[in-house]
């Protein structure tokens, strides 16, 4: 009886093919670099991939090394990194965002990057909170991937509507604003705040804090975000009033994430509201929205004893502790580092391409010089306020090895207070106390 | 020679070909089944790697003591019992109609599917566009038929979070036991009813003496499957509430993902888990024994 397989494929032609095509794969790029063994593993989230692939592609032709590129989407990337490093997976540089550092230096996943004399000299450039978010218990991590910070953001005409010459300055003046916003139907909730429980939060609340004087733990890690003086009481105090009192945010901002408050305040809903700065560019943007033109930034507003002080947020390139123990690795992973955080080819090339890419925030202070990023900047926003607010932009002070486990109960407790459900001091009470805890754990 | 002794040439072909798929099974479900009730009893946290101390029943008995364990117990119980209870009746209400003779009745067969058949995740995301407070299809509709004068917080609103998460997904869940419970209403022989017309009953004790006690079965297998999915069901409240306002969607599942892959607390994460997996188990056995006592 005839085999059912002869005349399809025989065994010959099998190995012969399998032969032919494991060659055909060595002669890929990145097949190549595993066969040889020496490639620079790179893994970011899934973010400006084609920029990415290009920026890999020109430092393989000017350094000779390769680079074995993976990305998976930031929903799952802190899952999927934690995975790899608890399986040892092969790792040399990667991205990390600022409030996984404690934790992945503490297990011993990632290495600082100090003892690089070449990595270290750019930051002579770098805004103060980005050397800040990179350093962890005083050694610095990384080179900025991309940074950002929480903005004041207004619809000019709403302003002058309610017969205001410039926005608020303060936080009382938000709310005297919109109470006349109000009582002019301009608007029902002025004020957009995004207080729903996901990642965002705690860059709203920190942004609120901050900017009233206050501070969720101070310089030796201790709590004191519930210290009526120095903590977060009268920022959280602000947003109860302003939603119960005032009514000027709506009571739905439990629910509202930033990206559905970006669209109410893009469709015209609010006249106010605390978005990340590169929002703008898509606030502007008469394609994708309604207020285009009308959507400008201010200094964030000051509490009683605040300041404009807001919060930046980091996401860098780090470096694997697998990588940083063998020293040919650490240097090639150093080489990759500096290409995309720092200089390549005498420039910050490739935050420059980023930011004209995708609008995504640079850490280095030189590059507001730069005519295209002026110019770029120009057709959606005021560069001068940028700078401005950039500059007095701070770290969160929260992120530490037990940042997601008191993350949770702090979002669930401000809920809970502007629910109306406890006082804000019992909010920020049981917040403190969870982060005793957690610390006393640790 | 010993399993020659105990099995006989046909049992023996039987365990040969049976044995890659108990393999795989044993590979891919009893071990991690297993393993996880044995790392229950590790204080284990992925991101301290080097600090996994055997805590003998401690992850469990921290839970007895957690007073968010017990909230979140007890907002499941309401979401499953609010469900159920609500999956039931409607359920019984649309099969009672498929079940009569009318225009159109493959057309609304048809129709009444289309919820079942959208993945959870897709409804999600549609009911929070839905319920959204700011441009939400709810207040829209509210509003422009006058029932209201402006608009309402939905999701927002912890008194309706829980209700409002119950409503999605008996929405989702309906088609199902209609489908179930009409099977058990095709099945009843007509006989019955001719003997109870014969007798005289009108149709509400043909309902209540003919139809409902001869549909327990069917009863029996919508309310186990629809617990056993409630308690354990975690799509909804990802995606709709993340577990809040404050803390009024905190449900067990939504405990279970917090801790473990959030916190990346194995170990406690595990013991929750084996404690969920008892109460269903519970549970279950309990409907069996009280539903199925006359089946």
């Amino acid at each position: 009886m005839k085999n059912r397989f002869e005349g399809v494929i025989g065994r010959r032609d099998f190995l012969k093919t399998t032969a032919m095509a494991g060659a055909a794969a060595l002669t890929m790029p990145g097949m190549k670099a595993f066969a040889a063994g020496n490639a620079i593993n790179f893994q970011t989230w899934s973010a400006a991939v084609d920029l990415v692939k290009s920026h890999v592609a020109a430092f393989e032709k000017t350094s000779g090394l390769s680079v074995e590129y993976a990305n998976s989407p930031w929903a799952q990337y802190r899952d999927a990194m934690v995975t790899k490093f608890v399986g040892t997976a092969p790792m040399d540089v990667m991205w990390v965002s600022d409030a996984w550092l404690p934790e992945w230096a503490e297990a011993g996943w990632i290495s600082p990057v100090d003892e690089f004399d070449s990595l270290m000299a750019y930051n002579a450039d770098a805004e103060t909170f980005c050397t800040d978010s990179m350093t962890y218990k005083g050694r610095q991590y990384g080179l900025t991937y991309y940074t950002d910070f929480m903005g004041f953001i207004y619809d000019a005409d709403k302003v002058a509507a309610a017969g205001f010459s410039a926005p608020p300055k303060s936080w009382d003046e938000v709310v005297e604003q919109s109470l006349v916003m109000k009582e002019k139907g301009i608007s029902d909730f002025p004020m957009m705040l995004a207080m729903a429980k996901e990642s965002w939060l705690i860059e709203f609340m920190s942004a609120m804090v901050f900017s009233h004087g206050g501070r969720f733990t101070n310089d030796e890690g201790g709590s004191i975000m519930q210290d009526e003086k120095n903590g977060a009481l009268s920022a959280l105090q602000w947003v109860v009033d302003a939603v119960n009192k005032h009514k000027v945010v709506s009571p739905g901002c439990v629910e509202t994430g930033e990206l559905s408050g970006l669209k109410a305040f893009a469709s015209g809903n609010h006249a106010f509201a605390l978005l990340p700065k590169y929002r703008l560019a898509m606030l502007n943007d008469p394609a994708q929205s309604q207020i285009a033109g009308r959507a400008k930034q201010a200094l964030m507003p000051m509490g009683a004893n605040g300041s404009h002080a807001t919060v930046g947020w980091m996401r860098f390139h780090g470096m694997a502790t697998q990588a940083a123990a063998d020293k040919a690795r650490a240097d090639n992973a150093a080489k990759l580092i500096e290409w995309f955080g720092g200089k390549s080819d005498g420039a910050y090339t490739f935050q420059k391409l980023l930011f004209l890419d995708i609008g995504a925030g640079f850490g280095v202070k030189p590059l507001f010089e730069d005519a295209d990023i002026r110019a770029k900047y120009n057709t959606y926003a005021d560069v001068a306020i940028i700078q401005e607010q950039q500059a007095l932009a701070r770290k969160k002070d929260v992120v530490t090895p037990w940042f997601g486990d008191w993350n949770e109960v702090n979002g669930a407790s401000w809920q809970s207070a502007i629910l109306g459900n406890v006082s804000p001091a019992d909010a920020l009470k049981k917040s403190g106390e969870e982060w005793d805890d957690l610390k006393s754990q640790a | 020679m010993r399993l020659r002794r105990h099995f006989n040439y046909e049992e023996r072909t039987a365990l040969l070909f049976i044995a890659p798929v108990m393999t795989v099974l044993g590979v891919v479900a009893v071990f991690p089944i297993a393993y996880s009730f044995y790392l229950s009893f590790f204080r284990i946290k992925l991101t301290r790697p080097n600090r996994t101390p055997f805590v003998w029943f401690d992850n469990y008995l921290h839970l007895f003591k957690d007073e968010m364990f017990w909230t979140a117990v007890l907002r499941t119980t309401t979401f499953t019992v609010i469900s159920v209870a609500a999956i039931t009746l409607l359920a019984l209400f649309v099969a009672l109609l498929l079940n009569q003779d009318f225009r159109g009745r493959r057309l609304v067969s048809t129709v009444l599917l289309i919820p079942w058949a959208i993945p959870y995740v897709a409804d999600a995301l549609m009911w929070k566009w839905i319920y959204d407070s700011g441009y939400g299809a709810l207040n829209g509709l509210l509003y422009q038929l006058d029932f209201i004068d402006k608009y309402m917080i939905w999701l927002g609103d912890q008194d309706k979070t829980l209700a409002l998460i119950a409503n999605a997904f008996v929405w989702k869940e309906v088609p199902l036991a209609t489908i179930l419970l009409l099977v058990s209403l095709k099945s009843i022989p007509s006989d019955l009813y001719q003997a109870a017309r014969v007798d005289g009953a009108p149709l509400l004790q043909r309902f209540f003496h003919v139809t409902l006690p001869s549909m327990r079965t069917g009863f029996m297998l919508v309310i186990i499957y629809e617990t056993m999915i409630a308690i354990r069901h975690f799509d909804l409240f990802f995606i709709l509430t993340e577990g809040g306002p404050g803390t009024a969607s905190h449900v067990l599942s939504w405990e279970i993902y917090v801790e473990t892959f959030r916190n990346l607390s194995f170990g406690s994460g595990a013991a929750m888990s084996y404690l969920l997996a008892l109460i269903t188990f519970a549970l279950a056995y309990f409907i069996i024994r009280t539903l199925g006592r006359s089946v």
